[in-house]
């Protein structure tokens, strides 16, 4: 599997500290958006659709090294919008290098070869492109022709100069699971330390509200897509998650697990859904129904949804909490099968 | 909260665009409403820079007054029909990345200069950096070269056409910094610069036209021949620069470091156009004492004008509009 061994071993201290404390709701990973601007418009992103002026702000270096000193989360994820276009987005992820945070900058790479020369190569930090698939795909999930070609570039170079370099893949009701395969195969190629992959989850803001997948047809694709998988594919996710994604488990989500933080404050409940915003990582915790998300809630915006911000951390926890999980998670990167 | 009230409160904060808030004093408050409690509901300002909160009991009224951005967005999606956008479509809601400022500079000398001003690295003739917190490029054309597809690529705020030059003036000395008030063109046209508010931040720099030579001016004959016009400097690219930067809209500036004053004589491998001027210096200097001694003077010039050209680059930085 493609998480760095220093990776597990920051998350493994960080997890036997919670016990230890009896923390039973913390952070594994800070979704953090420092702005909403992007350019790209994706068919299936809920993330931009704002006034001019709310997609023109943004956070400032000290805000977003605040909300991770706040939550502590081992791992900030970069999100957004488009994080390339922030304009101090270099100082943001040197801050958190600094702070011994991993740092997984999500990017669908259009700025990524020209801004290169603002980052410097760490272990702490990673590029997660976003690739949608192989190019025919990928270009129609991002509406826009080239983007793949482009991207596909901007990788080379980026492994070429050292970086980390991983991917991240939404998959959608459409996707084909033989092409699929062989994306990862490219993927792989390219050198690539590890891909991401998760379903699309159903904004409501997104334009395109028909291609979402629901948690049967999940099941399906994800087996199709990764059952049997070469030993070479790398996946930088807990091999739990995966076998969640594909019906050999089930877990109940984990929304605290990622939480996000945007210009807006510390969004409730989670990276996905917006149900009103904490002034604080620990009025976010007191203060948010838990109980009303979760598939066992019965929220019906819960119920097909199985993506990684939610469940990846469930995994997670699944694995430290019962030794047959551990097991299977120890099994699965040894014999990479899931 | 009266339960029409808070039923228009749950369509705002769902409604991505801006409302107006009335308040039982008949007073209207616009923003953009991003939470909501029992108590109060939380906006943001027209301008997204301060932040509001309005009691539940003072709100008599919510008017859904601004465009709904995501209704905009699926009727975009809607009309493209799976169409795909052309790679160079502008980013989201029309809003566009600016660079507050392009450098252009001809050499890779000059380019570390500005690299490092901006605390970043020159590679493959690009830098890019930030100057108070504000990223920032400089790009290396070669001298004489063309900088339209740079300015083109970048459509930054506004174009600093900067490096060496030569005097003309016999009263500039190594070091000191012209800021061009005109560029004089190798086909005589004169370009007079625009009145930008960022020189203000040069006050010690020396006003004055420059002229752009279609080679390096080695003798103090040949810089006497290129005074005549009125210039007090000399450099081989600004005109160029000017020109472009005029032809895409974008203001521009000129500004040169003085390396070799009026009655200096540059080696003839000044006139070469390289990256790395060691090797022909050093032959140069295994010529004699007095070009050896040619020599050492040229490099304490050029690293006043280094030092120079830094300081105005960072000073240019603070004034950024």
């Amino acid at each position: 599997m493609g998480i760095p061994a220093a990776q597990m071993a920051a998350v493994a201290r960080y997890l036997v500290k919670q016990r230890l404390a009896r923390n039973d709701r913390y952070a594994l990973v800070l979704m953090l958006e420092p702005l909403f601007r992007c350019n790209l418009s994706c068919t299936g992103c809920g993330k931009i659709q704002y006034p001019l002026p709310i997609l023109k702000k943004h956070l400032s270096v000290a805000d977003c090294v605040r909300a991770s000193d706040e939550c502590g989360a081992p791992v900030v994820s970069i999100a957004g919008g488009e994080p390339l276009l922030h304009p101090e987005i270099s100082q943001i992820a040197r801050a958190l290098v600094d702070r011994k945070r991993f740092v997984y900058l999500c990017t669908n790479a259009l700025l990524l070869e020209r801004k290169l020369d603002l980052f410097e190569p760490d272990t702490h930090l990673s590029f997660s492109v976003h690739m949608d698939g192989p190019q025919k795909e990928h270009d129609r999930s991002v509406c826009r022709e080239g983007v793949y070609d482009l991207a596909v570039q901007a990788i080379r170079e980026a492994v070429k100069r050292g970086f980390r370099v991983t991917t991240n893949t939404t998959v959608f009701a459409d996707s084909d699971p033989d092409r699929m395969r062989g994306f990862f195969d490219d993927m792989t190629a390219l050198g690539v330390e590890g891909m991401m992959i998760s379903p699309g989850y159903s904004y409501e803001k997104a334009p395109d509200q028909n291609n979402f997948l629901h948690r049967e047809r999940s099941n399906r694709l994800f087996s199709r897509m990764l059952e049997n998988g070469k030993k070479s594919w790398s996946f930088n996710q807990s091999p739990l998650f995966l076998q969640f994604l594909m019906g050999k488990r089930d877990f109940e989500c984990t929304p605290w697990g990622s939480p996000t933080f945007n210009i807006f404050g510390w969004q409730r409940p989670c990276y996905l859904l917006q149900d009103g915003y904490a002034g604080s990582y620990r009025e976010l915790l007191e203060t948010t129904e838990w109980s009303q998300y979760g598939r066992k809630s019965g929220n019906p915006r819960c119920q097909d949804c199985m993506v990684h911000c939610g469940y990846e951390p469930s995994a997670v926890r699944a694995a430290f909490e019962s030794a047959s999980a551990m097991g299977a998670t120890v099994a699965s990167m040894v014999t990479g099968r899931l | 909260m009266d339960p029409h009230v808070r039923s228009l409160v749950e369509r705002a904060f769902d409604y991505r665009g801006y409302v107006t808030i009335v308040r039982n004093d008949g007073s209207q408050l616009v923003g953009y409403l991003y939470d909501r409690s029992d108590a109060h509901v939380d906006l943001f300002d027209e301008r997204a820079e301060q932040r509001t909160r309005v009691p539940a009991e003072q709100i008599a009224d919510v008017r859904f007054s601004g465009e709904d951005a995501a209704a905009k967005s699926q009727e975009i999606w809607e009309r493209r029909k799976g169409a795909l956008e052309p790679l160079d479509t502008p980013a989201h809601g029309g809003w566009t990345q600016t660079l507050p400022a392009l450098f252009v500079v001809a050499m890779e000398q000059e380019l570390r200069a500005v690299a490092e001003a901006m605390g970043g690295r020159a590679r493959a003739g690009v830098a890019r950096g930030h100057l108070h917190g504000r990223e920032v490029a400089a790009v290396a054309i070669g001298m004489g070269g063309d900088p339209r597809r740079a300015i083109e690529a970048d459509r930054p705020a506004c174009v600093v056409s900067c490096g060496f030059g030569g005097a003309l003036s016999p009263d500039l000395r190594a070091g000191d910094l012209v800021l061009a008030s005109a560029v004089q063109a190798p086909d005589g046209e004169v370009l007079p610069a625009p009145d930008l508010q960022v020189t203000r931040a040069l006050p010690r720099a020396i006003r004055g036209q420059l002229v752009c030579a279609p080679q390096v001016a080695v003798t103090p004959e040949e810089k006497r021949r290129l005074a005549k016009g009125g210039a007090i400097a000399v450099d081989l690219e600004s005109a160029q620069v000017a020109r472009a930067a005029a032809r895409a809209g974008v203001p521009w500036l000129a500004l040169r470091a003085i390396v070799d004053e009026a009655d200096v004589t540059l080696p003839p491998f000044a006139r070469e156009a390289r990256s790395d001027y060691v090797l022909p210096a050093l032959r140069h200097a295994l010529r004699g004492p007095g070009a050896a001694l040619q020599l050492l003077r040229l490099a304490r010039a050029a690293r006043a004008a280094t030092a120079s050209l830094t300081a105005a680059v960072q000073s240019i930085g603070a004034a950024l509009p």
